[in-house]
């Protein structure tokens, strides 16, 4: 009768982390690749593709702005309609194009960027996602998830019965390794 | 099954991304904006109060859309706006639109090396020559931490 009660709830449980396993994969998936991203912000925009153009280019800054937007523009064989205009200071000049683009003069060094920034297809969502920008309905689905994970990590200690148990000796140092880590950074 | 779930969610989310004018947090006071020029005038007296500025936006934060830069009425001026990370997140796509917030006035001290600093990093960016020794006084950089914006067109 006792050995009926372990299995029962050793199958339970087995069930119970395949299907909560079977459940996480979606949100796993898309916390791992925003987190990798999201750490590696300062190398590489996760959001969006930026395209830079330099170009040296000839302009007197004395001209009336008209004219030094249409030099810039056509310096760049630029067709499209400038939407805003800013001089950030004696020496830079800003256009602004729809979707975001960027044209930006600098008298001094007579040399003028062009930047195109493209959003890229599913990143900045799994990003947004990532970082609760939806706010209060996704609270209530990550609270879920993280949830889960707790299941998932607790009920892998009663997973495996025998020599390779959670807690046994062969595999127990790689809890006792996974708890040191974090640990270890808190002190250090 | 979870997964075209997902997949659905985002496209949904993508939509309202592109959906214009913009609305974050709270609703901006449309009809008390001060001109940025006049606040830069004196800002240590709006420190702590609640302004509402409007101004095309120069600049955006790139990597976590966590401020935005509108152009002042005057000329080479302009004013930060910004929250903490994942409060509100700007769009880079919104360089060049016209914006209205409301929020805070706060100052952030500089020391006099971060003064140096700061005003060197402006000398570089505008190609001119610069002597830390010419500056003699901590200076403060004022931003809005807003509470709503609206991005309009």
């Amino acid at each position: 009768m006792i050995k009926f009660k372990r299995n029962f709830w050793f199958k339970l449980n087995r069930s119970l982390h395949r299907d909560v396993g079977y459940f996480s994969i979606g949100l796993t998936i898309v916390f791992a690749i925003s987190g990798l991203a999201l750490n590696h912000i300062r190398d590489f925009n996760p959001n969006y593709q930026v395209t830079r153009i330099e170009k040296p280019v000839q302009i007197d800054v004395e001209l009336k702005d008209e004219l030094i937007i249409k030099n810039l523009l056509k310096n760049f064989d630029l067709k499209r309609a400038v939407k805003a205009s800013y001089w950030e200071s004696k020496h830079v000049f800003k256009l602004f194009f729809d979707e975001g683009h960027t044209l930006t003069f600098h008298s001094g060094q007579q040399k003028a960027l062009f930047e195109m920034i493209e959003a890229r297809p599913i990143l900045p969502h799994f990003n947004r996602l990532h970082l609760n920008e939806a706010k209060h309905g996704w609270i209530v689905f990550s609270d879920i998830y993280a949830i889960c994970l707790l299941y998932l990590a607790i009920s892998a200690l009663f997973m495996v019965r025998g020599k390779h148990r959670a807690l046994g000796r062969r595999r127990g140092w790689l809890i006792a390794l996974g708890a040191l880590v974090p640990t270890l950074y808190i002190f250090i | 099954m979870k997964l075209p779930l997902l997949f659905i969610t985002l496209f949904i989310t993508s939509a309202n991304l592109v959906a214009k004018p913009l609305h974050f947090g709270e609703t901006v006071k449309e009809e008390q904006v001060t001109p940025i020029s006049k606040l830069l005038e004196t800002p240590e007296n709006h420190v702590g109060k609640k302004v509402t500025v409007s101004g095309t936006i120069v600049g955006v934060c790139q990597k976590r859309g966590c401020w935005v830069d509108l152009a002042s009425d005057k000329r080479f001026q302009k004013l930060r706006l910004k929250v903490r990370d994942g409060d509100m997140v700007f769009p880079l796509h919104t360089k060049g639109r016209k914006a209205i917030a409301t929020g805070t006035m706060n100052a952030i001290p500089l020391s006099l090396p971060q003064t140096k600093h700061y005003l060197a990093s402006l000398a570089k960016r505008d190609g001119e020559k610069f002597d830390p020794e010419s500056v003699t006084e901590p200076m403060s950089i004022y931003q809005v931490v807003p509470v709503g914006v609206k991005i309009l067109d």
